[in-house]
Order: structure tokens, then C-alpha cells, then sequence
């Protein structure tokens, strides 16, 4: 039998030393012996000679293969294509898939090799030691499934360089302990709980020599059933089921839908059937890797056929012919990219690194990369990785060991919908698993979602630099964020698809706070306070408040008008002016008295038409008595623009009874601008300042100004301001230079408490403040008609008005807002 | 330049202040002052040419109030030119004065009746503190001692004691204030002085 | 009737007074117009009297005299303020209106030491006197001031300007509570001081109503007065 080499689609035996069947051109690869373990996704491959994995091949699937070449029970397992049927020779069918899979080199008798636990039980030898494993020849490559630790790694000597990357690296894989890493596939694929796909076929029960319940996948024993129905009249349970399609895919258990849109997992095979029936079964949804095998309708798995087709190139065929079928991907895996693996199954491209394979170097420390061989040198690798396996893998992988890989029982007894339509036990387990966790040992023998079955790691050539979960290499991504669901599971660093996005980190907070000391704050503060007690205005707290605000307001002008206009208008006498004298008042009219006849007098008007009526009130009385007792000169100056024209309105409205003449009895020296500084320098030189009056004729040439040449020349200065500024600036700039000559203001009401300390100080000599020192001083008058007696009876109804509404308006209030405050402050307890 | 500007300040101003403590420099004093009033007269232009063209900007954009702007305009111009022409002593800026300027100022003055009777209502309502109750108890006083009765002053509030709350009291806080504002425009005055403050741009 | 001055001035006193009497029953059209149009005359007044009264005698009448004489001292004391006025005038024009700075500067610095010495001399130092020479017997006595009236009143005034003074002392340190208050003795004597400062702003009050009830009066006196013209 180790002669024959048998080929795993058609069955047709080939000596050994062929590359491919001669029968349906698939390339026979010598079998690596399977030393355990799965091919976790992100782990280093293992560099295998896969000539030399010839003795690592378990010897169910020698037994398989036997049986498959002749006296032995059929093995279903590989899918029946219909035209394999055709082509098939008459001896009898294979279903032993891995017939081809025999190690070019001649291997000793099997006997002496390395029998897993779990192939034991299927085949009923007993286990054996593993045995190092020798080169094989390159003739022929073996596919294993196993885990990467399963295959020995050998430090090599580089041989030639026609070994893919992919292979070097699975012969460097030395650190792994050698496994059986298809029995521990086969022990995980057959671990999961698929009622649809669990029945265990008869063949392979016969086959395996009663194998256990779990331990074979139920694909597998499907294969194997099918391949028996390979050659038997195929039972054609589904009619549904295109005509063309493979034994083994009709064979594979309980009716399946035919729903291309099922959604099923990509493992699940429900795709589209192998090769041989891809083209008659388009709306399956078969696994990638089954739908692209070759148009031969061979019965070979394609992977095996392509190994003889592409024995002289690096990719193995079935490698390379296999459609990409999409596994969970492993969290340090790469996107697949490699063009290599477009024909792979989907779930072994979604296991395999996102760079290619066969071009990376592997990320095991412990691998040496080796030269590349021959196609078939990965081969040899796996054997030497199955003689050099030292134990076998737990019990969870015994199913898988005892299980064949393509077992002739897979197409016995199965419905072929549930090809479609169930899910292996092994691809469930793969699918259902969320975390992509290559350290999740495979539940039930099925296959992990990200874990690879060792044989796909083992092909993978010994440059790849996949990320391994395993050893991770350095990437930099490794310490971001690992997406662990969707599309993107098991890579670093992706954009998270879902909505909410939070920051991974918290944004960086700034202090706002102004850079002062305690004491500075202390400060701002008390000033705040101050400041905002007097600035902040109140709001408005209602509409009907703002009514009643606008409705008091109404009245109170009401009441003014009423009560101003009716004495006016009645020239009422009824009140009494004011007896009692103001100090101020009382110097005023001492200081007019003071007057020498004749003289000069200045006088400055500084106040705004707005109270002009005030200010001619208070003013009148006193330059009446003053023209009708002393007549004076006159000289008027403003430091107000309006102030030349008040000063023609005054001179020729309450004084005109005096006919006083301008350039005659008095000049208008008009508008002095500069404010204080004009008061000074007309306080120094009053006649370099001011040198013509307002018709712009020489003024201290004039007769008013005759004898005048400097400010404390005049015999008085006499201000009329209703500003208390203006009165300070003249009471200051004039300080010095003014000397004796006395100073009286006439100011209005407002003005003058801010003007007392300069009359309390000495500095003006007397006040005439207002209306009230107006009314004072025309009683001093001689009894001369004033306009103050004519205002003064509306002026005190307006005052006791005022006494009036302000008690009574103001303890109202005063009483309404102790009431609001109460609430507040009850509220704040 | 702007280093020039603070060195004609501070020179002009110090030769100012000497001025007033050195006879010999009041020559000196005098012409810069004299020369301070042109431009000072000069700057009052400036100011209303200003007030001119802000209330042209806004009819000129079309902007809400500025058929009022355009009112203002053409009575300033037209005031102006009368002005220029007939000059301000003139009859006929007396009727304007007369007859626009002083009404309305006074006018508004005379509102301002109603808006201090309403405040002085509502002072208490608001603030009711010490400064406030002080506050409207001396308008009170002040009010009561400025009217007459048809017999004479009220007595007692109108002859002892409004003047001595006007005389004495109030003159201390008065002079208080003056004192504290006279302070301030020292301590303002020497900062420009001294270049600390630069309100016209200096470096 | 002919048209007299006073006709005219009193029949626009009597409009504008109106217009301005609008205003009690609230802001209106007709009071805008009245606001807007004394404005632009007060402006246009203002400039002319600046015009005639300043720069026309002050710049321009001495133009001629100064070009016909050989003394520089008058062509220095013409051309500084002419050069002044028209860097002042510089502001029409953005590009040039950084030539204003040099008027401005001399302003202010003439301005300040004006006011610096005013304050120091006018108003600082008498005021301070006055309130020691008011207990000066002899100065008194000059007044015909009691004993009795030098004491109590001069006590009054001169509580009322230190605590005055002392109101508007903002220092103040932080306290073991965490709050931020004046020293104790500071604190009473500002309170003393809000008293006076509340009597002599009620005071100015107090004459700012009484001001304002003049000019009432006098505009109402005015009104019924130019009605009286017609009856």
C-alpha cells in the first residue's frame, strides 16, 4: 500500500512518485503525519518538509486510503463528482482523500509508526510513539490538518529554494511539540453538537473501527458516506438537488434548502458544492473551497487535486484553487491579502495571516526559516513533524484523530441539504464562538473560529509575518484597542463602527481661573460688590409690575402738572418766601454790597440752558440790585459754548430795565475753550486769551475793560454755574491769581452742597443757591419784582407734593418690601 | 513716534506745573497754555465733524433711525451755515436759541420732576439699608426746609435744622467726597505725568 | 401781528416744549423728531461759536499781521497751534489720523498738570486746612462761632470727612472662615461714613428735584405766557 499512492479525488491509484492522478490530474501530495494540535490564527507556521510528513500521517487515514484503493469499505468522504464518476476506473473508489497524501519517499511499513490515541480507536490498533519523521521525497505533497505545535521543527539545512515561504515557515516552527494536528482538527470539527450533520455515517463506524460519537466530524463522516454513494447509486433524496451535483455533496445527511440566501456560515457546507459540481449547484451556498474545485468532477478534494497540478509551484494547488472563505478572524490576524490563498476556503483564508504567508517569515523566535523546496518538501516536513511529535493531543482532540478527514462515510446517510443548510459540528463551534480566543481549546472537536487547523498552518510558508496570538509579534497597533466583533474582529486599532463613540482618553482641562493673589481676589471682589450695588439695575420681574410702574408714573406727572401749573396759572402769592438767611446767602449779599461803583466785574456763565430758567431766577435779584446800586462793568466769559449766548439772553431779558450797551457797559468776551486750562491761562493773561469779544472787536481797549489788565483787577468775580466742576475749576485756577478779589457763585440747587466746602473753606466768598436764595435776595432787593416770587408758590406746592408722595410712597414701599424679602429669607432658611 | 508723544506730554506738562510754583516760568506756562486753548477749540471742531459723520454712515447704510439722522444732519448744517454766515450773536441764532435749544433742554430737565419723585417712592422698596434710609430721611428734610408755609418757614425743620443737616453734615460728607476726588485726579495727573499712563497712545 | 422775534422764538418754544411734553405718555415719533432736530441746531451752534470765537481770531486773524512781520517769536507763536489744529484735523483721514497723537499728547499733558496742580492747590490743601482752622478759637471767634458750635459741628465735619474717606477704603484680608471683610475698627468707621455720604447725596438729590422743578415751572410759565400773547 505504501507503494500505491491514491488519489484523493478520483480514487485511482497512482504509483508512487506521481505528481498528479493520472486519472483526474490532481496532484497527489504525500500525507504528513497529523501530530495534533490545531493552527491557531495568528501563529507562526510551522516550517514542514511536506515530503517528510509522510510518517506523520495518522494511520486512520492510511487505512482510509487503503480502504479507499481497494479491499476496505469505502470511504465517503471525499465529494463524489459526477464526472469523477465517469472518469473513475473501474477499481474500485476511493473515497480515501488522502491517498495521494503518501510521502514520496518509500516509507517503512506502518507498523512501526507514530498511531495516535484517537486514530487508534477508529482504526483499532494501538497507539503508538511518535517516530521522527523522515524526509520524503518531493515528489508528492500530504496535507495535514493539525495545529502548528504539531509539526516538529527541524532546523534543516536550506535546501533549495523552491520551497514557498509558506513551507519554510512551517518547517521552522521547531518550538511547536509535534501533534497530531488533524486528529485534533478532526477532534474539534467533530466535538460540536450539529444534529444535522453529527450522524455518524456506517462507513465510517466500519471504517473507524467504532469510533467514538464525538470524536469524528460529522463533515468528515459525511465525506466518507458520501464517497460510498460515490459508487453506489446515489440516492437522490433531495430532487431539488441539481442532477450534476457530487455524490458526496447528495450524500451529506437530512435535506437541506437549497438558499443560496441562508446566511449560512461560511463553513458551512451548504456552499457550493466541489468542484465537480460547481457549476450545476450555483444558488448553494458551498463553502468557497468546495465551489472552486476544478470542473473535473473529481472526487478528489481539490486541495489534494491541485497539489499534483501545482507540485512545481510554490502554492499548492488546493491552495491556490480554493475560493477564500471568510473564517471569524483571529484577533492578531492580518486581512488576508495574499494571492495565493484566493482559492483557499474561506475559513482557512480568514485563518490565515492578512499578509501572505508564503512571504513573510514566521513570528516564532524559534523558527528557523528554511530554504524553500519542492511542493513536495512541506510535505516531508509534516512527516518529520509527525515522527518528531511527542505526545498527543488531550482527549478533546481524540475525536479529531480518530476522525478522517475526508471519510467515505461523510456521503453515506446524509442528507445532502443538510450540506447546505447544517452546519458541521467543527464549523459551528468555529462560528459560534464570539471571542476570537486561539487559546480557546475547540469545544466538542469543533473548530475554533479563530483557531487554523495545523495542516493550513503547516502550509504556511515559514516568511509569513502573520501576527500570531500566540507569540504576537510587534505591530503597532498591539496596544490599541482590540475590536473584538464585526467585520473587523481581531484587529487593532479600528475605528469602532457602532454610534457613541467615547474618547479613549479624557480631554485635557484647562483652568480658566485668572493668575491673582488672595489679596488681589479680595479686593476685585469688594469692589465688585460696591460697584454692583450701585450699577445693577433692577429687572423686570412681571408685565403687571411693569403696568403698575408705568401706572404710578402716569399719576405722579399728573399731580406735578396739576399741582406746578395751577399756581402759574393762577399767579398765586400764597406762600411765603423764605425768611431765614443762609450763611452763604447772607455773604452774597454782603459782598455786593462790597462793590465799589464803577467797577469792573467779571462774570461767567457756565451753566447750560437747561437751567437757565433756575440760574436768571436766582441771578436776576442780585445783578439787578447790583447794576441799580453800583452799576458796574461788565465782562462776560464762558468756558461753555452756549455761554456767550445765555449771557446776551440774561444781559437782555431779566436786566433789560438797565439797558446795558455791549463795548459800552459791558463786553462779551465769549467762549474760553480748554476747560481748566483755559482758566488758567486766562487767569494769567486774561488778555492774550480773550483779546477781542464776540464781534471781534479789541476788548481790553474797550470801556468796560478800561484800567483791567489782569484777573485780580476786577472788583469781584461773579460765577454762574450749576455745576459744581465748573465752580471747582474756577475756585482752583483762580486761587492764586485772583488774590482779594472775592469770588460769588450763583449756582443752582443741585450744585450747591458740593460747592459749601469751598465757601466753608474761604475759597468763595458767598452763595446764592437757586430759587430759594433768589426769593432770599430779592427781599434785599428794595422790593423790586422778581421772577422768584412769581415761581416760588408753584415751587412750594411741588416741595410739600414731593414731602408728601415720597412719605407716604416710601413707607408703602418700604412695607411692601420687607414683605417680599420675608419670603425670600424664609425660603433661604 | 509714539515715544515722541510721551515726551512732548510729560515736558509740556511739567513746564505747566512749574509754572504754578515758579514765577519765572509763568511766561512759559502761559504760552503753552494759550496755544493749548487753540487746539483744545480745534479738537471741539473735531468732535462735532465726528458726531457729523456717524450720523451720515447711518443714513448713508440705510439703517433703522436714519430718516432721524438725516432730521439731525440737515439741521446741524443748516445751523452751522446760518451760524458761519450770520454769526452766533446773531438775532436769528437767538431765535434758535430761544426757540429750540433752550426749550428742549429745559423741558427735559423739567421731566426729570417725575423721575426723581418716582425714584424717591421706590428707593425704600429696594434697598432699604443705611445709606438708603439716611439717604431719602435728608431729601425729606431738604424738601421740607426748602418750601414755606404761607406764614413763614416750617418751623424748626425749615430754620434749625435743614441748615445745620445742609451746613454741617453734609458738608462733611461733601468734603469727604471732594477731598477723595481731589486724590484721585492728583494721583491721575502725576501718573500721566510720569509717563505711566499714555491715554493719547504713547510708548 | 408781525412777525417779531419773540413771536417766533415763543411759537417754537411752545412746539418743542410740546413735543418734549410728549414724552410723559412715552417714547413717541414726535419726540424723536424734537431730540434729533435740537441736537443737529446745538451741534450746528456749538460749531460755529467754536468757529468764530476760537479759531477764526485765534489762527486766522493773525495770519496776515504774522506773515507781514520779521519776528519769529510770532511766527513760532502762530504756527505751533496752527500745525496743533491741523494734526488735530489729521483724524478726518485713517491714514493720517496717527499724526492726531502729537495734539492729543500735548492736551493731556497740559490737562493733567493743570489738574494736578488745581487739586493740590484749589481744592486739596484749603479743604484739609479748613478742617483743622475749624477749631482754631480765634478763626472762631472771627466767624462769630461759639465754643460750643467750634466743638460739636467741628467734631461732626470731621467725622464725616475721615469716615467719608474711610468708605471708600476697599483693603481687606481673608478671615479664618474663609470670607473676605475689612478690619473691625475700618468696618465701623465705614459704616459711620455711609451715614454721611448718604446725607450729602440725599442733599444733592434734594436740589437736583428742586433744580428740576424750577425748569418746570419756568417752561409752564412759559407756555401759559405765549398764550397769553394771543388773548
Amino acid at each position: 500500500m505504501a507503494d500505491i499512492l491514491q488519489c484523493p479525488n478520483c480514487k485511482t491509484e497512482n504509483p508512487i512518485g506521481s505528481k498528479v492522478c493520472k486519472n483526474c490530474q490532481t496532484p497527489l501530495s504525500p500525507v504528513n503525519k497529523i501530530t495534533g494540535g490545531f493552527i491557531k490564527p495568528g501563529q507562526a507556521p510551522t516550517r514542514k518538509h511536506t515530503a517528510d510528513l509522510e510518517p506523520v500521517l495518522p494511520q486512520w487515514l492510511r487505512d482510509a486510503r487503503d480502504a479507499a484503493r481497494g479491499t476496505e469499505p469505502q470511504n465517503s468522504m471525499e465529494p463524489p463528482l459526477p464526472q469523477a464518476e465517469k472518469d473513475q476506473p473501474a477499481a474500485p473508489p476511493s473515497n480515501d482523500f488522502l491517498a495521494g497524501l503518501q510521502s514520496s519517499e518509500p516509507v517503512s511499513e506502518d507498523d512501526d509508526e507514530y498511531i495516535p490515541d484517537w486514530l487508534a480507536n477508529i482504526t483499532g490498533k494501538s497507539p503508538t510513539t511518535p517516530r521522527e519523521a523522515t524526509s520524503e521525497p518531493n515528489t508528492s505533497r500530504r496535507v495535514e490538518m493539525g495545529h502548528t505545535a504539531d509539526f516538529p521543527i527541524k532546523e534543516e539545512p536550506a535546501e533549495e529554494s523552491e520551497t514557498p515561504s509558506w513551507l519554510a515557515s512551517l518547517q521552522s516552527q521547531e518550538a511547536e511539540p509535534e501533534k497530531d494536528e488533524l486528529t485534533e482538527w478532526f477532534r474539534n470539527a467533530s466535538g460540536a453538537d450539529t444534529p444535522k450533520h453529527h450522524e455518524p455515517t456506517p462507513k465510517i463506524e466500519e471504517s473507524a473501527a467504532a469510533p467514538q460519537p464525538d470524536e469524528s466530524p460529522d463533515w468528515l463522516r459525511q465525506m466518507a458516506m458520501d464517497a460510498e454513494k460515490a459508487e453506489a447509486p446515489k440516492p437522490q433524496e433531495d430532487s431539488e438537488f441539481p442532477a450534476d451535483a457530487p455524490d458526496w455533496l447528495r450524500n451529506l445527511g437530512s435535506p437541506i434548502e437549497v438558499n443560496p440566501d441562508s446566511g449560512l456560515n461560511p463553513f458551512s457546507l451548504t456552499e457550493q458544492a466541489p468542484a465537480e459540481s460547481e457549476a450545476s449547484a450555483p444558488p448553494i451556498e458551498t463553502p468557497n473551497w468546495l465551489s472552486n474545485e476544478t470542473p473535473k468532477q473529481d472526487t478528489t478534494p481539490k486541495w489534494l487535486q491541485d497539489d499534483r497540478a501545482a507540485s512545481d509551484s510554490e502554492t499548492p494547488a488546493w491552495l491556490a484553487n480554493e475560493a477564500p472563505i471568510q473564517l471569524p478572524p483571529e484577533p492578531d490576524s492580518q486581512p488576508l491579502s495574499d494571492d495565493i490563498f484566493t482559492e483557499l476556503p474561506g475559513w482557512l483564508k480568514a485563518a490565515a495571516p492578512e499578509s501572505s504567508i508564503f512571504s513573510q517569515a514566521a513570528k516564532e523566535p524559534d523558527v528557523a526559516p528554511e530554504p524553500q523546496q519542492d511542493s513536495q518538501d512541506w510535505l516531508k516536513d509534516f512527516q518529520l513533524a509527525a515522527d518528531q511529535a511527542s505526545e498527543i493531543k488531550p482527549e478533546s482532540e481524540a475525536t479529531l484523530e480518530n476522525a478522517p478527514a475526508f471519510s467515505t462515510d461523510f456521503h453515506s446517510d446524509e442528507n445532502v441539504n443538510s450540506l447546505f443548510t447544517e452546519m458541521p459540528d467543527w464549523l459551528s463551534n468555529a462560528v459560534d464562538s464570539s471571542s476570537i480566543s486561539p487559546s480557546t481549546s475547540p469545544v466538542d472537536g469543533a473548530l475554533a473560529p479563530s483557531e487554523l487547523p495545523s495542516w493550513v498552518q503547516a502550509m504556511r510558508p515559514a516568511d509569513t509575518s502573520r501576527v500570531e496570538k500566540a507569540q504576537p509579534a510587534p505591530t503597532p497597533n498591539r496596544d490599541l484597542p482590540l475590536e473584538s466583533r464585526g467585520a473587523l474582529a481581531g484587529l487593532h486599532g479600528v475605528l469602532p463602527a457602532m454610534p457613541g463613540f467615547t474618547p479613549t482618553s479624557k480631554p485635557k482641562a484647562y483652568s480658566i481661573k485668572l493668575n491673582a493673589s488672595k489679596e488681589q481676589m479680595a479686593h476685585a471682589e469688594i469692589l465688585e460688590q460696591v460697584l454692583a450695588a450701585e450699577t445693577s439695575p433692577d429687572p423686570i420681574e412681571s408685565l403687571s409690575a411693569y403696568r403698575a410702574s408705568r401706572t404710578l408714573r402716569w399719576f405722579i406727572a399728573f399731580m406735578v402738572l396739576v399741582a406746578v401749573a395751577a399756581p402759574v396759572f393762577l399767579r398765586t402769592q400764597f406762600f411765603s418766601t423764605p425768611v431765614g438767611v443762609p450763611n452763604e446767602t447772607r455773604d452774597a449779599i454782603s459782598v455786593t454790597q462790597a462793590i465799589p461803583e464803577g467797577s469792573a466785574l467779571l462774570v461767567a456763565f457756565d451753566y447750560e440752558p437747561s437751567r437757565a430758567g433756575e440760574i436768571e431766577a436766582a441771578a436776576a435779584p442780585v445783578f439787578d440790585q447790583l447794576l441799580l446800586l453800583k452799576h458796574p462793568r461788565l465782562t462776560f466769559i464762558s468756558t461753555n459754548e452756549t455761554g456767550p449766548i445765555l449771557a446776551e439772553r440774561f444781559i437782555s431779558g431779566p436786566l433789560a430795565g438797565h439797558n446795558y450797551q455791549s463795548g459800552a457797559t459791558y463786553l462779551n468776551l465769549g467762549y474760553l475753550s480748554g476747560g481748566q486750562s483755559g482758566i488758567r491761562a486766562f487767569a494769567l493773561d486774561p488778555a492774550s486769551v480773550a483779546p477781542v469779544d464776540i464781534n471781534s472787536q479789541p476788548a481790553w481797549t474797550s470801556t468796560p475793560l478800561q484800567g483791567v489788565t489782569a484777573l485780580n483787577q476786577f472788583a469781584a468775580m461773579i460765577l454762574l454755574t450749576d455745576n459744581a466742576d465748573s465752580a471747582r475749576a474756577w475756585v482752583e485756577q483762580t486761587e492764586i491769581t485772583r488774590k482779594d478779589t472775592p469770588i460769588l457763585i450763583i449756582s443752582s440747587a443741585q450744585s450747591t452742597p458740593m460747592i459749601q466746602p469751598y465757601y466753608a473753606a474761604g475759597q468763595v466768598d458767598g452763595i446764592v443757591s437757586g430759587l430759594y436764595g433768589g426769593a432770599i435776595f430779592e427781599q434785599y432787593n428794595a422790593g423790586r419784582p422778581g421772577t422768584a416770587r412769581l415761581y416760588w408758590d408753584a415751587y412750594s406746592v411741588g416741595m410739600f407734593l414731593a414731602v408728601v408722595l415720597t412719605l407716604f410712597g416710601g413707607l408703602w414701599n418700604l412695607a411692601l418690601g420687607l414683605r417680599d424679602r420675608k419670603p425670600a429669607g424664609k425660603g433661604m432658611k | 513716534m509714539r515715544v515722541l508723544t510721551a515726551v512732548i506730554a510729560i515736558a509740556v506738562g511739567l513746564i505747566v506745573l512749574i509754572g504754578y510754583f515758579l514765577p519765572q516760568a509763568e511766561p512759559l506756562q502761559s504760552m503753552l497754555l494759550n496755544w493749548a486753548v487753540t487746539i483744545a477749540g480745534a479738537a471741539t471742531l473735531m468732535g462735532l465733524l465726528n458726531l457729523l459723520s456717524v450720523h451720515f454712515t447711518k443714513v448713508r447704510r440705510g439703517e433703522k433711525g436714519g430718516i432721524y439722522s438725516a432730521l439731525l444732519i440737515l439741521a446741524m448744517l443748516g445751523t452751522l451755515a446760518a451760524g458761519i454766515i450770520l454769526r452766533p450773536q446773531h438775532i436769528g441764532m437767538q431765535i434758535l436759541m430761544n426757540g429750540i435749544i433752550l426749550p428742549v433742554e429745559a423741558m427735559l430737565m423739567g421731566l426729570l420732576t417725575i423721575s426723581i419723585l418716582y425714584a424717591a417712592i421706590r428707593l425704600l422698596r429696594h434697598r432699604t439699608d443705611t445709606m438708603g434710609v439716611f439717604f431719602i430721611l435728608t431729601a425729606l428734610l431738604i424738601f421740607l426746609g426748602s418750601a414755606t408755609l404761607p406764614f413763614g418757614d416750617v418751623p424748626v425743620i425749615g430754620t434749625l435744622i435743614r441748615p445745620w443737616v445742609t451746613q454741617i453734615w453734609a458738608l462733611g460728607g461733601a468734603r469727604g467726597i471732594l477731598i477723595g476726588v481731589s486724590l484721585g485726579a492728583l494721583t491721575t495727573g502725576l501718573r500721566v505725568l510720569i509717563g505711566a499712563d499714555r491715554p493719547y497712545g504713547g510708548k | 401781528m408781525t412777525l417779531s422775534p419773540d413771536l417766533i422764538s415763543g411759537a417754537l418754544s411752545f412746539l418743542f416744549t410740546i413735543l418734549i411734553l410728549s414724552y410723559v405718555i412715552g417714547d413717541n415719533p414726535l419726540f424723536r423728531v424734537a431730540i434729533y432736530v435740537f441736537v443737529g441746531v446745538a451741534s450746528g451752534y456749538v460749531a460755529s461759536v467754536v468757529i468764530w470765537q476760537v479759531l477764526v481770531p485765534r489762527l486766522i486773524t493773525p495770519l496776515v499781521p504774522t506773515a507781514m512781520s520779521n519776528s519769529p517769536m510770532q511766527w513760532v507763536m502762530i504756527a505751533v497751534p496752527l500745525l496743533g489744529s491741523i494734526l488735530v484735523f489729521a483724524k478726518i483721514s485713517q491714514r493720517l489720523s496717527g499724526l492726531a497723537r502729537f495734539s492729543m499728547a500735548y492736551l493731556v499733558g497740559v490737562g493733567a498738570a493743570v489738574t494736578v496742580a488745581g487739586a493740590m492747590i484749589g481744592t486739596l490743601l484749603p479743604q484739609v486746612q479748613s478742617t483743622i482752622e475749624f477749631f482754631d478759637p480765634q478763626i472762631a471767634a472771627a466767624r462769630s462761632i461759639t465754643t460750643a458750635e467750634v466743638v460739636g459741628n467741628g467734631a461732626i465735619i470731621l467725622l464725616g470727612v475721615v469716615t467719608s474717606l474711610i468708605y471708600f477704603h476697599f483693603g481687606a484680608h481673608q478671615k479664618t472662615d474663609g470670607t473676605m471683610r475689612r478690619l473691625l475698627p475700618i468696618e465701623i468707621l465705614a459704616w459711620i461714613g455711609r451715614i454721611f455720604i448718604g446725607i450729602t447725596l440725599g442733599a444733592v438729590f434734594a436740589g437736583v428735584y428742586a433744580t428740576a422743578l424750577t425748569a418746570l415751572i419756568e417752561r409752564l410759565s412759559s407756555l401759559i405766557n405765549f398764550f397769553g400773547l394771543f388773548s
